[in-house]
């Protein structure tokens, strides 16, 4: 991305001495946890799939490839509102209020798309013994969506009560999902 | 001493150490029997002394995560405890379950009985009678010092205290539910040992070692404070669902091994935390406090914690790895090193520090302390090293090359003679301790530079 | 401002990725670019969503890992 900001949002925290990471450092904490988490898990399975490509492949030909595309458009596009959100925490409340909503509603989006998936998947009789490969699709994007879901409530939460510093904080939470899930779509439906 | 009822704690201090002594001195019978495996075989039958040693471990560290709480809830909280009466009372009701405990296990009376017969479960054979007075006792516990915490001052160290003391006590009602499918009993039984030993008791300990931190130190609270949250963080994060490695062969679905080995392989960075915090402390502080002992226990308490229960926790976590190696002297390797590290050596540091003041003198005689601390952490940390080489050399003759248990066993006898060496140190070492903190009045060496008291 | 870009440049490097997918490449060639597109859109959430743009040296570290992760995801899926 070319142009930096011009400004750095004025809500943000002061430099609390983590080397100047933006926000609060926990939120840091758990970003670094949970990318580490899902990296070894993606790891692991493409491990795996060394034992058998072919199978990991057939099973992959059973996912809805267009379905994690349109899933990416839509988180990406909640992760903006969300971002803007934060940003307009402090004069903006009302404003800020809409956009939060608006992006947990596209989380929402997001779990129908998601569960279509995983109720075809089902009606086919594919659980998480059948393969190797769904045993690490159901546990990487079913712990994904569980993430998903405690980051609708979360930005509801906080758009209930708004002020800066509660919004900045599930923003990044926001982020953070989004972080993994563009980590994940290539190596569990695309590659 | 700044509050009355810190001294409570003396009294949890003085049967918490007696159980060590018991604890340890079982340690040695069992090293003995793992040479000699006809000693005491017909009156102390092996599983019988196992169930002491592991029991007496227990409830002693309990009892000194208790009394930890009498001796510091108050100062933080700036207040008197609010009941002395109860805290006594809890800790009668402990002793009495306790004794019903050691009579019950070496005479197995009502064997079979509903209330009154042991339970037969790794840890949870305690009959129910004495399971519903630890609960008694627990909420006892726990009534008394949340009173205390809420009407003074909240800090952190009382928050992570407390967080992780009623999720203890908490978990431990997991102890009644004993379903009669082997795999749901085994699952929820790791309720309570897993997530005790790496859930909440990581975060007693991680409040008690801020707490000697603060006052051995002098390091600001703020600074203290942010790294308790940190700690607290990582250990939830990595230990709640690092359960799963107890899950790779019991039944239970096989992600458990991915979502076992992941977890848990990140259950050593709280550690690696805690050992941080510990020497950044240490090196950052200005003050130069008195207890020396204390000071080397804490340290001592928060590197062997990394090892034990990081590093060698770490080597046969991978389900890969634990197909191998599971339930061979590797685990016994691991179980020592991280009991003794994080658990034991805390509360030896807790009771170190705060021993002088209980007592009303100096800071007792330091130098046999210190000596004790470093004999019983030589001891253990070379048991560690016997017993990972015996798991090496077992895990590659029995599970590997297939060869039968008991002719492994045989094979292992070096190791084992080496490990009952070890031992007698460590016992040795623990009987010094208690002399050191108990007996002398008076400081061996001279005091350098007068030093201001806190 | 940029926001509004960096959603732009997201949306834009996933329909890219798409076409990329249908369009029938090499193996090789599939692997390294649905990983630099994804690679791409981790930096931007990351620098601009998650503001590290702000900690130069934090950005750096985690475009550090980030390569070494996805130079592991490539070896291991042109591996096998």
């Amino acid at each position: 991305m070319p142009a930096p900001h011009a400004v750095s949002s004025p809500d943000a925290a002061p430099d609390d001495g983590a080397g100047g990471l933006p926000g609060e450092v926990m939120i840091w904490i758990l970003i670094i946890s949970e990318l580490a988490v899902f990296s070894a898990g993606l790891l692991a399975l493409l491990a795996g799939r060394l034992t058998d490509p072919a199978g990991f492949a057939e099973a992959q030909s059973h996912l809805h490839r267009v379905g994690a595309a349109v899933n990416t458009v839509v988180l990406v596009t909640s992760g903006y509102l969300a971002a803007v959100a934060a940003h307009k925490a402090g004069h903006r409340p009302t404003v800020a209020r809409r956009l939060l909503m608006l992006a947990a509603g596209l989380g929402a989006v997001f779990l129908a798309v998601k569960a279509s998936e995983y109720i075809d998947l089902f009606t086919q009789g594919i659980g998480t013994e059948t393969h190797p490969f769904f045993t690490f699709f159901y546990l990487l994007t079913g712990f994904h969506a569980a993430h998903v879901l405690a980051g609708m409530v979360l930005l509801m939460v906080v758009a209930i009560r708004l002020a800066p510093r509660p919004v900045g904080v599930a923003a990044a939470f926001w982020h953070m999902v989004d972080l993994v899930w563009v980590l994940l779509v290539p190596v569990v439906y695309l590659l | 001493m700044k509050y009355q009822t810190q001294k409570i704690a003396l009294a949890y201090f003085a049967v918490a150490m007696a159980l060590f002594a018991v604890q340890v001195t079982m340690g040695l019978v069992l090293g003995y029997i793992y040479i000699q495996p006809n000693f005491l075989s017909e009156i102390l039958p092996f599983n019988v002394g196992r169930m002491l040693h592991t029991n007496s471990l227990v409830v002693w560290l309990l009892l000194g995560f208790f009394g930890a709480a009498y001796y510091l809830v108050p100062e933080e909280s700036e207040r008197e405890i609010h009941s002395p009466k109860l805290a006594y009372l809890q800790l009668a009701i402990f002793v009495l379950g306790t004794a019903g405990v050691v009579v019950t296990y070496l005479f197995n009376l009502f064997d079979g009985n509903f209330a009154l017969g042991n339970e037969g479960r790794e840890f949870l054979e305690q009959p129910k009678w004495v399971k519903v007075g630890i609960v008694v006792a627990a909420l006892i516990f726990l009534y008394n010092i949340t009173m205390t915490v809420l009407a003074g001052k909240k800090t952190a160290i009382t928050n992570i205290l407390l967080l992780g003391l009623w999720a203890l006590a908490l978990l431990f009602l997991f102890a009644f539910y004993n379903p009669s499918n082997l795999a749901l009993d085994k699952m929820y039984w790791w309720y309570v040992v897993h997530l005790w030993v790496e859930g909440t008791w990581e975060l007693v300990m991680a409040s008690i070692l801020a707490f000697l931190m603060l006052k051995l130190t002098g390091v600001d609270r703020e600074v203290v404070e942010k790294w308790l949250y940190v700690i607290a963080a990582l250990a939830l994060f990595s230990g709640i669902l690092g359960t799963g490695h107890h899950y790779y062969w019991i039944g239970t679905p096989g992600y458990w091994q991915w979502i076992g080995s992941i977890f848990s392989s990140l259950e050593i960075v709280p550690f690696f935390a805690m050992m941080s915090f510990a020497f950044v402390m240490v090196w950052k502080g200005r003050r130069d406090h008195p207890n020396k002992a204390a000071l080397l226990w804490s340290l001592g308490c928060a590197t062997l914690a990394f090892f034990g229960a990081g590093v060698w926790g770490f080597l046969h976590t991978l389900h890969g790895v634990n197909y191998y190696s599971h339930g061979t002297q590797i685990t016994a390797a691991h179980g020592h090193l991280a009991f003794y590290g994080a658990y034991v050596c805390l509360n030896l540091a807790i009771i170190t520090y705060a021993m002088p003041a209980l007592r009303g003198r100096d800071p007792f005689n330091q130098v046999l302390n210190m000596a004790s601390f470093w004999l019983m952490s030589a001891g253990v940390v070379f048991m560690t090293f016997t017993l990972t080489f015996a798991g090496t050399v077992q895990t590659h003759l029995q599970r590997v090359n297939g060869e039968a248990y008991m002719d492994v066993q045989d094979q292992l006898w070096i190791f084992y003679a080496m490990r009952f060496g070890s031992g007698v140190a460590v016992v040795l070492g623990a009987v010094l301790f208690i002399y050191s903190v108990s007996f002398p009045r008076r400081e061996i060496i001279e005091a350098g530079v007068k030093v201001p008291a806190e | 401002m940029t926001l509004h870009r960096t959603w732009a440049a997201l949306v834009a490097l996933s329909f890219l990725t798409a076409a990329l997918t249908t369009a029938n490449p090499t193996r090789a060639a599939l692997v390294m670019g649905v990983l630099a597109l994804a690679g791409l859109k981790y930096r931007l959430i990351l620098r601009h969503y998650l503001e590290l743009w702000q900690s130069p040296a934090w950005a750096r570290g985690f475009d550090l890992v980030l390569a070494l992760l996805l130079a592991s995801f490539a070896g291991l899926l042109l591996a096998g």
